[in-house]
């Protein structure tokens, strides 16, 4: 089936299998590989991307489901995105670095969605990106600093 | 930088990379903890590849597809091929495989009563070892005798990057990429089990999503995959799935001991004696030897102990094979010993730390059951409880302790090369770094060493041709066998400079070429002295609080070291409360996917408490190591605070105990 795929602010018009998943559409159709898979099961959000602002499993979504929608992944450029990538870097977010994309893309979708996301906040809607690594104590860290920066140009803008 | 490289979703994973022509791999595995096979028809199957794989001989090795026989769920018994992924998937379903269901075992326990899972043995003891000085009771001093049986069950290692392997066979040479912590071991076994000559064999090194002991083993997949490239003169790429990885990724753990304290009634133990279990699983592999050899050697850990004595017993079970764990077996001597103690310290009503400090070693000396201690451990256990103040802290909070040796896998040395061109400096070690951040401490060193800019330096994936030998990263060995050889080249990198221009300054260094080779060989396993404390409240997974007192020696990059605490500190948590597979009785695994595992997610960290000192160790970077540390130190003390609030002995791991930090375990 041929789907349209908004990926980072460009179209992607492909022939594909109609079961074909999401992050199979990102990886092997687009070369995108930033997107990780961790498990079968849903459950390590190392494959978490934002379809039209929200965060989904990209292992979880079919590709004809995301026919005429727009993703990001952490190829984007966004510029708050990378405003969370620097913060990462700064506070050591990572060790490995495979569950690092979906944390970036769920810190993302976090500070959209929340004016106020204090550490509980971030801790719960961390609950579904799994780290093998770091003990989550960096990435929690991470966000923080993220959130401080975002909202430190907010202010300045104003 | 590596860390944006990560960040930006640049790795190059396994599975990142693509080849002209590849094809997928897929498995057929057994569904049955055991079952004759009757039939088997379609795939790549043993009746084309009959080979077993190990880097030693073993009688008991396991084929790497099954020969007549299964022995655990997720044994691989064929492989299909396809360009397409998912279609590879599909070819599953074109293997016929007729099985006939015998009877399992699927513990330790079970195994110790029922007939022998494998013809031809007698029982399920695949072998027997002894270790230490065997004595007669009644020729030592005791007063009082304390015995108990404790029980760690086995753990999946879980990295977030499961297994993974690309085999490309051309002009005649094997190219292997994997997530590996030892690309030199990896192709040892591929050589060994395929008969490869050295020159006709390359592994690269790829980014490791993570390995925790995992991944510096071998596995089947990754021998069919290479013979199937071979086979096919095409590449081969295998990335498990997660469900895979719990079936068949050789699991860590899996340890039960019955053991026997006698002490004199002021608390000090003259004698140890009793036997330790490994769940071997369902074949030998080299795993088994360094589990239940680290299980036992290192039981007596920090204190002097005059007598002791161990038999291991290797038990064959229904179950996928073992492996290293981060610790290997380090962690569950640390546990038999200090759950001991601390039964011991109950039963005369002593302190556990008192207790401990009677037992605590004043000079270095090697244990009976042959386990050489470096360094006095009283001074750093009084130091410890003393800079926490435990004694009046143990008033008002659940205090457990553990005082432990990290026993640091340094023997036999380790290999890199340091390259200068083009204004850059690339580093490349033999034994590979496995996703720990080792690029932080690379930069940090050799920016000081060489006086230059860190942004310059870069740690690069290398391969068996780059550096012709090297061991790995394993057994909290890195920051001083890779920080040693790191300084040791760099001296001779710097050395070149001074002979070819009369003195060493950046500009010369930045503005030629030089290319230095280093083996850093070191003929013994070095160690350190630790400390733990953890309290907790048992109403509350949030109130868990982890004191470290750890000698790291010199400090190489803190930011690694916080890094292996953290990340240690909360596997050590998941080990001592959720985190295991559970089989059926049937042999059955039931562990379903990565959360079932037990595997803690980030509303559950913990609190800390940090304290490092730097007693310089005598390499030449100073360092000594920390990665195994909060697995060994951590559990026990929980287990105490733990057990001090619910009046129940703990001596099962995990805890796995529903009504405790009910927010833990919903
Ligand atoms: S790959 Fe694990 S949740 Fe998608
Ligand atoms: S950094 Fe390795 S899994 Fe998170």
């Amino acid at each position: 089936m041929m789907v349209n795929i908004n990926v980072n602010g460009r179209e992607y018009k492909k022939d594909i299998e109609p079961r074909m998943l999401l992050v199979s559409f990102l990886r092997d159709e687009l070369n995108l590989t930033g997107t990780h898979i961790g498990c079968d099961t849903s459950n390590c959000g190392a494959c978490t991307v934002l379809m039209d602002g929200k965060s989904v499993k990209s292992c979880t979504v079919l590709a004809a489901q995301a026919n005429n929608h727009e993703i990001t992944t952490i190829e984007s450029s966004d510029p708050k995105l990378d405003v969370i990538k620097q913060s990462f870097v700064e506070e050591n977010g990572l060790q490995c670095g495979f569950c690092t994309p979906g944390m970036i893309m769920q810190t993302f979708y976090i500070l959209e969605n929340s004016e106020d996301a204090d550490e509980e906040y971030i801790k719960k809607n961390l609950r579904g990106n799994l780290c093998r690594c770091t003990g989550y104590k960096s990435i929690i860290d991470s966000v923080k600093k993220a959130e401080e920066k975002v909202k430190g140009e907010i202010n300045v803008s104003k | 930088m590596y860390l944006n490289r990560f960040v930006n979703g640049e790795g190059k994973y396994v599975d990142d990379i693509k080849f002209d022509n590849m094809l997928y791999m897929s498995i057929v595995r057994s569904p049955y903890a055991h079952a004759k096979i009757k039939k088997v028809k379609g795939g790549l199957n043993s009746s084309e590849l009959k080979a077993y794989y190990a880097g030693m001989d073993h009688a008991m090795r396991e084929p790497v597809l099954a020969i007549d026989e299964v022995s655990y769920v997720g044994q691989c018994v064929a492989a299909v091929f396809s360009e397409n992924r998912y279609e590879s998937e599909d070819l599953l379903n074109s293997v016929e495989v007729d099985y006939e269901p015998l009877d399992a075992v699927s513990s330790i326990d079970d195994a110790l009563k029922k007939p022998a899972i494998h013809d031809g043995m007698k029982d399920n003891i695949l072998d027997t070892e002894d270790v230490g000085n065997k004595f007669n009771e009644k020729d030592i001093d005791y007063d009082i005798k304390v015995s108990d049986t404790l029980f760690m069950d086995r753990i999946s290692a879980n990295p977030i990057e499961t297994r993974g392997i690309i085999a490309d066979y051309k002009d005649n040479v094997l190219h292997i990429y994997a997530s590996s912590q030892s690309i030199h071991r990896l192709k040892g076994g591929i050589m060994k089990t395929l008969n490869l000559k050295d020159d006709e064999i390359v592994v690269h090194h790829v980014d490791t999503g993570g390995a925790f002991g995992l991944k510096a083993l071998i596995f089947p997949e990754y021998i069919i995959a290479a013979y199937a490239s071979m086979k096919y003169k095409k590449p081969v790429k295998w990335i498990e799935t997660r469900s895979e990885h719990l079936q068949a990724a050789h699991a860590g753990r899996g340890i039960k001991a019955d053991i026997t304290l006698y002490a004199r009634k002021d608390g000090k133990i003259n004698g140890l004696d009793g036997t330790v279990y490994l769940d071997t699983g369902a074949y030998f592999t080299d795993d088994d030897l360094v589990d239940l050899g680290n299980a036992m050697h290192e039981v007596t850990g920090p204190y002097f102990i005059e007598n002791a004595h161990l038999t291991g017993k290797y038990v064959l079970t229904n179950k996928a094979l073992n492996g290293y764990y981060r610790g290997a077996g380090k962690p569950e001597a640390s546990r038999i010993m200090e759950r001991m103690i601390d039964l011991l310290a109950d039963k005369l009503k002593m302190d556990i730390a008192d207790i401990r400090i009677k037992n605590a070693t004043e000079k270095p000396f090697k244990s009976p059951l042959g386990f050489d201690i470096n360094y006095p451990t009283k001074p750093l256990l009084e130091a410890a409880l003393k800079h926490f103040d435990y004694y009046n802290l143990s008033k008002k909070e659940k205090l457990g302790i553990s005082l432990f040796i990290l026993d640091e896998d340094t023997a036999p040395g380790e290999s890199c090369r340091i390259t200068v061109k083009d204004g850059k400096v690339k580093v490349y070690f033999g034994g590979d770094v496995s996703g720990q951040g080792h690029e932080l401490f690379v930069q940090e060193m050799l920016s000081e060493e060489f006086n230059i800019d860190k942004d310059l330096i870069s740690l690069d994936y290398d391969d068996t041709d780059t550096l012709k030998d090297g061991t790995g990263t394993w057994g909290s060995r890195s920051a001083i066998t890779h920080g040693s050889v790191l300084m040791k080249t760099a001296e001779i990198i710097k050395n070149d400079v001074i002979k070819k221009f009369g003195k060493y300054d950046k500009d010369l260094l930045l503005d030629n070429e030089f290319n230095e080779y280093y083996y850093y060989k070191i003929d013994y396993n070095a160690n350190s002295v630790n400390f733990n404390m953890v309290s907790c409240d048992v109403n509350d997974m949030n109130s868990i609080k982890i004191y470290t007192y750890y000698d790291l020696g010199k400090i190489l990059n803190l930011k690694n070291v916080l890094g292996s605490i953290h990340g240690g500190g909360l596997q050590a948590l998941g080990e001592t409360l959720s985190e295991t597979l559970r089989y059926d009785e049937d042999g059955q695994l039931i562990t379903n996917n990565i959360a079932d595992a037990g595997l803690l997610t980030a509303d559950k960290i913990p609190q800390y408490n940090i304290k490092i000192v730097e007693n310089n160790s005598e390499f030449p970077d100073k360092a000594k190591g920390i990665g195994e540390s909060t697995m060994i130190g951590i559990p026990s003390a929980l287990a105490r605070s733990i057990e001090l609030q619910t009046g129940k002995r703990v001596t099962k791991f995990p805890i796995d105990d529903l009504s405790l930090f009910n927010k833990c375990m919903e």
